[in-house]
């Protein structure tokens, strides 16, 4: 049973696909409106000082060299391991740090110029369960920012119902947000994002740490936003989510874009190769290492935490590979044997890695 | 711009005022600690002549303010950071400077709230005469050191995001300023050497007008002297503050301090 309730809360449909008009200049901006984000070269350097005494600094580069574009209304999806420089990126495009240097608009708008401009039109979601102030009622959090955002006293009120209506929260509006579980936070979050009626929204992780009823549920809010005409980006690091959800995703490493298509075009990137999916027990960590020195191996990865492991090798080699697989394994349990198609799962893996030619 | 302004300082206040009401446990060190001390004062003083007692609710009321201006409000962007709410606050189109001053000001008034505690003891347990002479006046200059501990309060917020090192001074703060400002008894009893250290402090002028106008029925041309020059240093505090906190969002957005990267 799905908790949103659909149709509720109109957007004001501000689509600007159909604009003929591929640049403006107005004053010192030069608007972009035929993208909804222009990003060129972004990079960004952070300083890092340590020490007392004898202080020492060094330079730690988060973003290298990010370039992309997003369309009007398109569902985007930027992935990447850990430290691989979407947070940084998102940051920079909400105008929350000022890149070291490149470029980017938003909405039309220039990151460095215009930040009262973006900070009006735009709502971020930041997953996790912090960023509400959890000793007061979700009507006070919305409340508080509205007024932040400048929302009509005369729209708010009614807005905030919506919005509350429309994530399922309007039976707990009045209880304390410390008395809620993660995913009525995460919606809560949400209802947050939305509060200024965004153009544009910045989603960082918005499943993190939530149960699968209630991802699933969220992933359908946010393709609801993007049926009503808004435009999302999003990080996540769940690549069957990106797949589902996104018109085109972007994979980011070592703060560098090394792969930019839709998910099926990233899929072909690694058509010349099957997954090998291994179900076992008594997996170990030096057992999967072999396996990368196997030639034609392109990528491995493990699941050794549960007590069903999962071992995915992706080779050329298809089902020629399976007597190494019982040789490598054979102090371990095998359960299930199998070879399939690669996902966009496998796709990131590879690219992640630098096994792409 | 200017009501949206208020509107924003108005809604930061606001918000302030329902944690303080959800987290009694600022009962602690902003009522009972300086009722304690005042009535620990009080107890020992009670015969002494002079208007000893006005000295002890102004102290009390002074201790109340300054000390919630100190820690809540001090760390009132530090608190934003821990809360995790930082980014959604700097992440509006609203300065946040307008935010912090909304929290300053609930925790002044916040600290006001033993001022009256001690008045009702003061009156009640101990019957010590309090008799205002001014009670308009006596508001009016309430409400102005109040703002004026407030806008202080703006200087510790940024100060304490830009430098680490500034927090360290914090617990030795808050027992001088009760002296330096007069809270306690009048800046005439101290060193020379110090009273300049007092006149930087606005409080220290709104005390001596809280003075006249609880104890002389005709008000002079000092006592207007006082708030007038109380405003003035607000109006510095405040500018001082409207610089550090573009250096704090400047510093913030070059350096990721307040954000998380």
């Amino acid at each position: 049973m799905t908790r949103f309730k659909k149709g509720l809360f109109l957007n004001n449909a501000r689509v600007l696909n159909s604009f003929a008009v591929s640049r403006l200049s107005l004053g010192h901006t030069e608007l972009s409106l035929d993208k909804a984000i222009v990003a060129e070269h972004l990079c960004k350097v952070f300083n890092i000082t340590r020490g007392v005494l004898r202080r020492s600094k060094t330079k730690v580069v988060a973003v290298k060299d990010v370039s992309f574009a997003i369309d009007y209304g398109e569902l985007f999806g930027l992935v990447g391991p850990n430290g691989a420089g979407k947070t940084t990126t998102i940051k920079m495009l909400t105008t929350m740090l000022i890149p070291t240097s490149g470029t980017a608009t938003v909405l039309g708008y220039d990151i460095q110029k215009d930040v009262t401009k973006i900070r009006e039109r735009i709502g971020f979601v930041l997953g996790g369960e912090r960023g509400l102030y959890t000793r007061v009622n979700a009507v006070d959090n919305l409340r508080y920012f509205a007024d932040l955002y400048g929302v009509p006293a005369s729209v708010r009120e009614k807005r905030i119902k919506e919005l509350l209506q429309l994530m399922g929260l309007s039976d707990r509006a009045k209880d304390r947000v410390e008395t809620y579980s993660k995913g009525m936070k995460q919606r809560l979050h949400l209802a947050r994002g939305l509060i200024n009626d965004p153009q544009l929204i910045f989603m960082d992780e918005p499943t993190i740490g939530l149960d699968p009823e209630i991802a699933k549920e969220t992933r359908s809010m946010i393709r609801e936003l993007v049926e009503k005409g808004r435009t999302v980006l999003l990080t996540t690091h769940y690549m069957f989510e990106a797949d589902e959800l996104c018109n085109r995703v972007a994979i980011i490493r070592n703060g560098e874009i090394v792969a930019l298509d839709t998910p099926s075009g990233l899929k072909k990137y690694v058509m010349d190769a099957s997954v090998v999916e291994v179900e076992g027990f008594g997996i170990t960590e030096a057992e999967v290492a072999k396996f990368k020195e196997v030639p034609d191996v392109l990528a491995v990865s493990a699941d050794l935490s549960e007590n069903k492991q999962v071992l995915k090798i992706q080779t050329p080699k298809g089902s020629e590979i399976i007597s190494e697989v019982q040789e490598i394994l054979k102090a371990s349990r095998i359960y299930d044997l199998k070879i399939k198609e690669p996902t966009l799962e496998d796709a990131y893996l590879r690219l992640v890695e630098g096994r792409v030619e | 711009m200017m009501l949206q302004t208020l509107r924003v300082v108005y809604s930061a206040f606001r918000l302030a005022m329902l944690h303080w009401i959800a987290d009694p446990q600022w009962v602690i060190p902003n009522v009972i600690a300086p009722f304690v001390f005042t009535f620990v004062a009080l107890t020992l003083f009670r015969e002494a002549s002079g208007p000893f007692g006005l000295y002890a609710v102004l102290g009390g009321g002074m201790m109340g303010m300054w000390g919630n201006t100190l820690y809540s409000s001090g760390f009132a962007i530090e608190f934003e950071k821990w809360q995790g709410t930082l980014e959604e606050v700097m992440g509006t189109p609203s300065n946040l400077l307008h935010v912090i001053a909304g929290r300053s000001v609930s925790n002044a008034l916040f600290g006001l709230t033993n001022m009256i505690a001690i008045l009702l003891i003061a009156s009640f347990v101990f019957r010590i005469p309090l008799g205002l002479a001014n009670p308009a006046l006596f508001a009016l200059s309430i409400i102005l050191t109040l703002l004026s501990v407030s806008a202080l309060g703006l200087i510790f917020a940024s100060a304490f995001v830009l430098s680490r090192y500034t927090q360290v001074f914090t617990n030795g703060l808050e027992f001088p300023i009760y002296v330096i400002s007069g809270s306690m008894f009048p800046i005439a009893l101290l060193p020379f050497w110090i009273h300049p250290a007092s006149y930087i402090l606005g409080p220290t002028w709104g005390i001596e007008a809280l003075r006249i106008a609880a104890g002389q029925e005709s008000i002079s041309l000092t006592f207007w002297l006082n708030l007038g020059v109380m405003l003035l240093i607000t109006l510095g505090y405040v500018a001082i503050a409207a610089f550090l906190f573009k250096k704090v969002e400047a510093k913030s957005r070059r350096d990721g301090t307040l954000v998380e990267a």
